[in-house]
């Protein structure tokens, strides 16, 4: 079952119930009962309750205590004071049912963020529950990690016939399997079917501000292309629209994508219509004329006899934004991190606006090139938000900001009437707003993103990508995004580059480089699902559509166009 | 005159140098980061990893007596016996790096500063005597008696020391746990050893992004030159400062987190029952016996030599 909703709908505190530790645990008036199989579960010890029903948190984190993943497994079933059989018995069966088996020893600290979600499923299975809750568990890991959890829950639901109750936000990638989906709303259960009756209408989603999966969307966008049942994954849509008019227009549309780039001044090939597609990504030829302001020169960076990031040269010109992607541990955020003077290289340099930049000298660095971390929070020193927009000018001098100074940026990052607040009383999304308005406060010329949507649900995430859009154009700052969140963030940019283990291995427009589905698949990170449904359909592109009303757009205008040509539509692929 | 200058000079040298090298010694070859190893387990497949976890918290405290009990001359024995198992667990590098700064520091400061304050009776043999300038500080100079003296107490620290962070690296928390139960210990004492240790090298890391971010935000953390002498005392003052900006994220950030980890204790049935089953069992090996004769021998040995004022420390 996939419960989703917005942020603070309620989610979360439902699973707290729904394992009985509410109002055991966190404080609370609880009216009505959870009932398990008859009996009242909200009446149980949390160990009791535990039981029958599991929970796995957001943050893998904070729900390892021990100091390996055996250790960690056995915790429960230690306390229950088990027999040594049994205890042996029920580790034995968590990590292989959850493929941790091979690191049984490891120490928790030195796993990666997947399989120390894994571990922690782990553990809530010895405690043998019935049913399985998880609270956002993808929302931390990169794809990779998103699917070494899935991949578990799907052998767990299908093999062990656990129930799994899944919370997240991350519905493209959870609605496949999906039997049930719960719309939550205010506290509210707003919808409660299967995935296919409830996202046949859009409005409740729309209307909640919820994420509905992009093939979903395209489904609604196109309705005479899908003939059959709403498609809920990509191979489901490529093999509904296989056949049908749809790919002849795509393929006419990417044809004609690629004679524009290769011959930008040239002629549109199609005379009898302009081209059909808003030009929201500027080409190679348009950005090549910015100067660079951060170069990146044969950089290479060592810890002890690991190297992080291996000979990278990289140019990012004055304006562009910029995504880099990559599988955790490809050396992303070691590579931008450089570029406020954080850490060493073992060889190379790295210039900012032809300067070096001086390695630990992030005071000085910090005033050109702001860096805002992915814990936000650990960004936040004052006692109210008028202090901590203060707080940068406090301890250095800084020219002005004509463009953003700090009552500008109350009023530009919706402030006014909270300036004498705490940050702490702002909600995650404020939060984060807030080190964000505090860091552009100080004009620096290039503004680093490290992860900056990771845990968002839809609606935040479109609100925080609407602000650094009205940023860009207030501003005009080079924008420089690490992210794993290649959907919502990455596929915004001009251009991405793909890291994989310390090297580039792909640079390009977003259109491009997300056209090489099996490439970046290669590198650990999972292409959209729009772009993948591309290149299904077409076997292969040098460019993809990125955004749904994009899609059907296109489409649309080049069967219009067949059809003005008196082309039969199945046909129009091939002119 | 200027060779009281030169003396004056000299004898500052002395006696802060040597100080001043621990905080050199942590900031080149451990830093903040490096902490992280100090309290981090290493999984190995060691005889040392597999001894009986009872024993294993038996051995600092054997030791700590042995080092207590005995004079300097048997104390070497004990010392050149507590190093031994370090070459049997073959530590990683990182971890030999902060084991050295954090037991051979302290251990160190303990030694000189002895060399400076110990007076022996009359005669004094000064190693180096100090002028009358620097007669505030307290201490006549540098003496070889006192030396020898910080030397000797130096290492029974180092016994202690060392033999405790062995056992840290070598044992799972959670047979620390099972052992505190097998002595009859509340299971919270276990729980409490357990929660430490797993959130310390996250504390660790978590202060040293704070830092970091801080100096993003703004705040000057640049340190001067050693010469740039004027700039120190400002240095000082930013640091002591950042110290109270941090305190909020880091208090935020922690408290958060134990809330979580109350709610997963419970949930996995902590303190339901007041004694625990176990996955790894301890049945006692060849190696266990001897390791109990061993420390049985030198305790009772070392007791009963004392009480014939054999090896017995001068008091």
């Amino acid at each position: 079952m996939l419960i989703t909703g917005v942020s603070g709908c309620g989610k979360s505190t439902l699973a707290l119930v729904l394992c009985g530790l509410i109002p055991s645990r966190v404080p609370g008036e609880l009216r009505g009962r959870v009932m398990f199989r008859g009996e009242p579960l909200s009446g149980m010890k949390p160990h009791e309750a535990s039981q029958l029903v599991g929970m796995v948190f957001q943050n893998p984190n904070l729900q390892l205590i021990n100091q390996t993943v055996q250790s960690e497994v056995a915790f429960g079933p230690e306390n229950l004071a088990l027999p040594h059989d049994e205890i042996v018995r029920r580790v034995n069966w968590c990590l292989d049912v959850t493929g941790m088996d091979g690191m049984r020893k490891a120490a928790t600290v030195t796993l990666s963020g997947g399989q120390k979600q894994r571990t922690a499923i782990a553990a809530t299975l010895a405690m043998k529950p019935q049913i399985l809750v998880l609270d956002e568990p993808l929302s931390d890991l990169d794809p990779v990690g998103a699917q070494e959890v899935l991949g578990t829950l799907q052998r767990l639901a299908r093999d062990e016939g656990t129930a799994i109750v899944i919370i997240e936000h991350r519905v493209d990638e959870v609605a496949p399997w999906a039997d049930r989906v719960v719309l939550m709303d205010n506290g509210r259960v707003v919808l409660d079917q299967p995935p296919r009756q409830a996202w046949a209408d859009a409005a409740p989603w729309s209307r909640t501000g919820v994420g509905v999966p992009d093939v979903v969307q395209l489904a609604h966008a196109l309705p005479d292309a899908f003939s059959g049942a709403l498609p809920l994954s990509v191979e489901d849509a490529a093999a509904q629209l296989a056949g049908t008019w749809v790919v002849p227009a795509l393929a006419r549309a990417a044809r004609y994508r690629a004679a524009a780039v290769d011959t930008p001044n040239a002629p549109s090939p199609d005379t009898a219509l302009a081209e059909p597609v808003p030009a929201s990504q500027p080409a190679e030829s348009q950005r090549a004329w910015r100067p660079p302001v951060l170069a990146w020169d044969g950089i290479s960076v060592d810890f002890n006899a690991f190297r992080a990031v291996n000979d990278v040269t990289l140019r990012v010109a004055e304006g562009e934004s910029v995504a880099v992607i990559g599988a955790n541990g490809s050396g992303k955020s070691t590579l931008v991190s450089l570029a406020v003077g954080m850490g060493t290289p073992s060889a190379g340099q790295v210039f900012f606006r032809g300067q070096p930049v001086t390695p630990g000298k992030v005071f000085e660095h910090s005033a050109q090139v702001a860096l805002l971390l992915q814990a936000a929070d650990e960004m936040l020193f004052e006692d109210s938000v008028i202090d901590e927009l203060k707080f940068g000018t406090k301890f250095r001098a800084l020219p002005p900001n004509p463009v953003l100074d700090v009552e500008g940026a109350i009023e530009f990052f919706g402030f006014s009437g909270l300036e004498n607040v705490s940050p702490w009383e702002l909600s995650q999304g404020g939060r984060q707003r807030l080190a964000l308005a505090a860091l552009l406060v100080g004009a620096p010329g290039v503004l680093v993103l490290d992860e900056p949507t990771t845990g968002q649900d839809a609606e935040h995430m479109r609100s925080f990508l609407r602000l650094l859009e009205a940023v860009r154009k207030r501003t005009g700052l080079t924008v420089l995004v690490v992210t794993h969140d290649i959907r919502g963030l990455a596929s915004r940019a001009e251009r991405i580059v793909l890291l994989g283990e310390g090297e580039v291995r792909l640079d390009g427009p977003t259109r491009k480089v997300l056209a090489r589905a099996e490439e970046l698949k290669r590198w650990g990170v999972l292409a959209p699902p729009l772009p993948r449904l591309q290149v299904q359909l077409l076997g292969q592109c040098d460019d993809v559509l990125l955004s749904v009303p994009d899609f059907a757009a296109t489409v649309s205008a080049y069967r219009d166009l067949a059809a003005l040509q008196g082309v039969p539509a199945e046909q129009a692929g091939r002119m | 005159m200027s060779n009281i200058f030169v003396r004056t000079v000299l004898s500052y040298l002395i006696i802060f140098g040597t100080p001043l090298l621990l905080p050199w010694m942590f900031i080149k070859l451990v830093g903040l980061g490096g902490l992280r190893d100090l309290v981090t387990y290493e999984a190995r497949d060691t005889p040392l990893h597999k001894l009986d976890p009872r024993l294993k918290v038996l051995y600092p405290i054997a030791m700590g007596i042995l080092s207590i009990v005995l004079n300097w001359d048997y104390m070497l024995i004990v010392f050149g016996l507590s190093v031994i198992p370090w070459f049997w667990l073959r530590p990683s590098r990182a971890k030999v790096r902060v084991l050295m700064v954090m037991v051979i520091g302290p251990a160190l400061t303990g030694f000189w500063s002895q060399g400076l304050y110990y007076l022996p009776p009359p005669p004094i043999h000064y190693i180096y005597q100090f002028p009358p300038t620097i007669s505030w500080m307290g201490s006549p100079g540098l003496t070889s008696y006192g030396l020898v003296f910080g030397l000797q107490q130096s290492a029974r620290v180092l016994v202690t020391v060392s033999t405790s962070m062995l056992i840290l690296v070598s044992t799972d928390v959670g047979d620390f746990t099972w052992a505190f139960e097998q002595f009859r210990m509340p299971p919270a004492m276990g729980f409490a050893l357990t929660a430490a240790l797993r959130f310390l090298p996250d504390m660790i890391s978590r202060t040293t992004l704070v830092l970091r971010a801080v100096e993003l935000r703004g705040y000057d953390m640049s340190k001067p030159r050693w010469f740039q002498v004027r700039l120190w005392p400002n240095y000082v003052k930013r640091l002591s400062r950042c110290i109270v900006i941090i305190t909020v994220p880091l208090l935020v950030g922690s408290l958060r987190g134990t809330t979580t980890m109350a709610m997963v204790a419970d949930a996995r049935g902590f303190g339901v029952n007041r004694r625990r089953g176990s996955l790894q069992e301890h049945p006692l090996t060849a190696y266990d016996i001897g390791g109990y004769v061993i420390l049985v021998m030198l305790v009772g040995g070392a007791i009963v030599l004392n009480h014939f004022h054999i090896g017995a420390r001068p008091y």
